[in-house]
This record gives structure tokens, sequence and C-alpha cells, in this order.
């Protein structure tokens, strides 16, 4: 069955429209854009931001906020959704994608097949290499065409829309490469390792 | 002081009420030490992060984790690796 | 708990189509839809359905509903409250008609789940339409003539407000080991022996299996109720582990 069936007799109360099978299980659509941080919110000066790529002991870049927004620049508009079962469509981001950060430090192919995305405060959250590359990944610095505000993990932020949000990283400073997969900060206390929507693995054990 | 573990409690606070679930002794009544800088504070006055995902109390002097709770349908989790001890004032 | 079939999970999250057999009214503001799904693998009970609507512009709405019909009957139960301003109750509850389709899919959810056949009492703690994941629990504990000691706690505005309570006192009434207590806490009869107000300490205390038995605990409900019911329980010494809830959340329309 392709397309969605007409209720006979329903009428929508809203404008908006939602397109066919962009809800995964047991999430609700909001228009709103919560936020659920794991603590308080830094302020970040942009002149005191890096980002690095890191292997082993060595780093593999480093960027500065000018230097970072002189990598190619991308803009995708996507829908994102929370485990605590909001979801939002049609998003909008712009920023580096993780393609464009290997090729910027030489690199044709990843080194290590899982990286570990390390924060400002502390969080963490780790994904596989196949998640990141081939457009799966970015490190945002706007929403909706502006920079992204602190609170919503501004400036800088991971997006790997394809995955639960969590693991989108807020205030993400250094991704590191890593051999064997490790877990971060939710995956660690009863969360879903890897946490696809369209599966529903939102806790370690689903 | 807004959001803090015994302010949210007594206002049922999901978070808040995640933390105390662990323990028997009431918690607002109990002292956490960090285990990076050495501070004791009361859990009372703590603020609990991470609402709807699980609980986190971090160091209100050197923002280290301190504590995490967390209920899924598969379990209760506690880590409390950040935390040298945990101290319940007798009556 | 058994695990389910991840062999074939895709069929899971497949859209299909449910014909309406019966609309049954349970009280002034709920109402049970009986449906004949196109391709049903079967459930557990506690799970649900997600429903979608498409109104002829394209808009579509989705809402999660528990399932109230047991595994063992072929035809779906959900049983609908009216949410005020909401925007797919009142389709359901005023607009859809017998002989009407309607697209859902699952069975979803996995955790909350009671089959018998699982150790220990049953204690099964209900707010508002909360009871309906219970109903199929119970439902099902019935159609199995189980002998699984259990009791349920229903809290409700009123008597009336009380779905399935013809159902809910003949199988008390039918059974030695299935107790079901009912707390009303806006409006009591007369004669009302029952408890009055909400869900306490010490009615749970009566009424619950002791932490000692191990029972397994199935909470259900609005957020709010489940929170604190949750607290409750755990103050009273149950383990955590050993409950299970599941929230009716902002969704609900």
């Amino acid at each position: 069955m392709d397309e969605a069936h007409i209720s006979r007799g329903f009428r929508s109360k809203r404008q908006m429209q939602v397109a066919n099978d962009r809800v995964p299980p047991g999430q609700y659509v909001t228009t709103d854009f919560p936020i659920l941080s794991a603590g308080p919110t830094p302020q970040i000066d942009v002149s005191d931001w890096k980002l690095a790529l890191q292997l082993g002991g060595s780093l593999l870049g480093v960027w500065s906020w000018e230097a970072f927004e002189a990598l190619p620049q991308t803009t995708i508009r996507t829908d994102i959704h929370c485990v605590t079962k909001w979801s939002k469509l049609d998003t909008t981001w712009q920023g580096v994608t993780f393609d464009d950060l290997l090729n910027a430090v030489g690199l044709a192919e990843p080194p290590q097949p899982y990286v570990m995305a390390h924060c400002d405060g502390g969080y963490t959250t780790n994904i596989p290499l196949a998640d990141l590359i081939g457009g799966k990944g970015m490190v945002a610095t706007r929403y909706d065409g502006i920079p992204i505000a602190p609170a919503h993990g501004g400036p800088a932020r991971l997006l790997v829309p394809h995955l639960y949000f969590w693991k989108s990283a807020k205030w993400v400073r250094r991704l590191r490469f890593m051999p064997e997969d490790e877990r971060g900060f939710w995956e660690s206390l009863g969360y879903h390792n890897y946490g696809d929507p369209w599966r529903e693995q939102r806790y370690d054990g689903d | 002081m807004p959001n803090n573990v015994s302010d949210l409690l007594l206002g049922g606070d999901a978070g808040a009420r995640l933390v105390q679930q662990i323990f028997v002794p009431d918690v607002t009544l109990a002292k956490i030490r960090c285990e990076a800088c050495d501070s004791e504070t009361g859990i009372g006055a703590l603020t609990v992060y991470a609402g709807p995902m699980g609980a986190v109390l971090k160091c209100a002097d050197c923002d280290n984790v301190l504590m995490r709770v967390v209920h899924t349908p598969h379990g209760l989790w506690l880590e409390m690796s950040g935390a040298r001890n945990v101290r319940f004032m007798s009556n | 708990m058994t695990e389910t079939d991840t062999s074939s999970p895709a069929r899971r999250l497949d859209w299909q189509l449910a014909q309406v057999r019966a609309v049954v009214a349970e009280t002034d503001r709920v109402k049970s839809i009986v449906l004949q799904p196109g391709n049903w693998a079967g459930h557990q009970p506690g799970q649900h359905v997600d429903i979608r609507l498409m109104a002829e512009d394209g808009y579509q709405a989705q809402r999660s509903y528990s399932i109230a019909s047991p595994p063992e009957d072929e035809l779906l139960m959900i049983t609908v409250e009216r949410v005020k301003d909401g925007e797919v109750s009142p389709y359901l509850l005023d607009e859809l008609r017998v002989g009407d389709w309607l697209e859902l899919r699952g069975p979803i959810a996995r955790h909350f789940v009671w089959t018998d056949g699982l150790r220990g009492p049953l204690c099964l703690i209900a707010g508002g339409t909360g009871i309906t994941p219970l109903m199929s629990m119970l439902r099902h504990r019935d159609r199995t003539s189980s002998r699984t000691p259990t009791v349920l706690i229903y809290s409700a505005r009123s008597l009336a407000d009380i779905v399935y309570r013809e159902e809910l006192d003949g199988m008390a009434r039918s059974s030695n080991n299935l107790d079901v207590v009912y707390a009303l806490t806006r409006e009591q009869p007369k004669d009302w022996v029952g408890h009055r107000g909400r869900i306490d300490r010490t009615l749970l205390a009566a009424n619950c299996f002791p932490p000692a038995q191990s029972p397994a605990i199935y909470v259900c409900g609005p957020t709010a109720f489940v929170e604190s019911v949750s607290g409750l329980l755990v103050e009273l010494g149950f383990d955590p582990f050993s409950i299970k809830t599941e929230r009716f959340g902002p969704s609900g329309g």
C-alpha cells in the first residue's frame, strides 16, 4: 500500500501537512523545539571555540571558528526524532558534513570504524563511521538559517538525524576515531547503543 | 533557587523522583562528595538535569557528573562514579 | 517475557487497513471501536497500535491507542476517550461509522506486556483510560482460565466513568483469584463504601500483594498519575524493576 488511505469525513484542524511515513513508531509530531540538556548550557565564545578530529594520540585537524566557517558548507532539510517521543519535521540545518571534514584532513576513507563525540560539559556519544559519512552526519552551525542558540547546542553541534536526537550531540568539540565501539553518556546508562527510530531502538535491551 | 532536588521533589518532578527512588533514606538530607574536587554538597541543593531522559546531578563547584539515574522499560540504572561518597545525616 | 519475532520487524511497522465492525459506547466520554484488520500477526496484552487519519487535502494525524482486546480475539478493540479540543478523538467518537476503514500499524511496544505464564501474582493499577491495556491483560487472563492471583486498582472520577464496569464486576465475581478495587476521585454514590479520593499509600498497601511476594506490577494512565503511583509503590518497598509503566502522554487528542 503506497499511499495513505483517505479517512471518510476527516477534516484537518491545522494548515500544516504531514507527509506519508515520516513519523517513526511511537512518536508524535511537534511544532515546538523542546530543549533537553544533561547539564547547564555552556556559554561559548566563538573566539575560544575549536573543533578537533582525533586519531589515537594525535589531532588530525584542529579548526578555529574562522577556519571552520571557511570549509565547504552544506544545507540540509530533514526530520529529527527525540527518544522522548517528539518528532520535528522539515528542520533546516547548515554546517560542514563529516565527508568534508575527512577531505579537509586529506583522508579518502575513515581510518577507524567508530567515532566518539566529545562535548563541552563532558557529554559524549558514540556513532559508527558508516552513519556519519555519505552525507549522513554533519557538524551544524545554523538552524533555520541563523546561528544555533546556546540552549540548542550552539555554536556547533553534531547532527545525525537518522538516529535518535541524543546522538546529535550539542556543543561538540572533538571527534575521536575509535578502533572499537565504546558507549557514550546515555548509551552506557540504559539507552540503546545504536538508536534507530524506525526500529524503535530507544533503550538498551530493545 | 529554582530546580534543585528539594524543590523538585516537593513538586513531584520525575527527574528528582528518580534520584529519590534509588535510596531508602530521604535524599534531601544527604550530602554527596565530588570525586574530582572533593567538595561536599547537600543533594537537596543540586540542580537536576536531563529531565525526561533521566536524572543527572553535577558538582556545583567543578561541573563533574556526580550521579546519573535512568529508568527504562528494562530496568533502573544508577551510576555514581563521580561521587566519592554519599552521607545520609542521622535525624 | 518471550522475545518477539525479530525476523520480520518490517511487518509490524507497515500500515494496513482495518474495517470498523462495531462502535460501543462505554461511558459518556468513552467509546470502544472494534476493528477487523487486514493482515494481523497477533499481539500481546499491553501492546498498542498507531492509528493514522488523512483528510482529502493530504493532512494527516496520527495517535497511539492501547489494544483492549485479548490476543484470543480475532477482532481488535481500541478504547478512545474524548479529548477536549482534540483532533483525532472527536473524529473517532462522533464521525466514524461501522463499515469505515482506519489505517493502523502494530503491535507496538514490547515492554508493557503481560501474558499468563509469567510468574508471580499480578497487580494492575489504572488511572482513567489507562485501564485499556490492562483490560487486554485481564481478558487474556479470563480466556486462558488463569488462576494467577490478580488485583486491579482502578481510579476514575466517578462510578459512571468506570469503563467496562459490568465486565470487570463479572470477572471479579466469577474468579476466586481476582479482586477489583475502585477509587473514585471526584464523585461517589451516597452508599459508597469503597475508596474515596485518589489512590494513596494506604490503599496500595491494603490491596497490592506485599513486596515479599514479588508481584508483577503494571501502572497505566496519565503521566502525573503514573509518576505519583510509582513513587508510592517504591516508598512501600516494591522493587522498581518490578513496576512497568505506560504513560498516556501529551500526544493524546
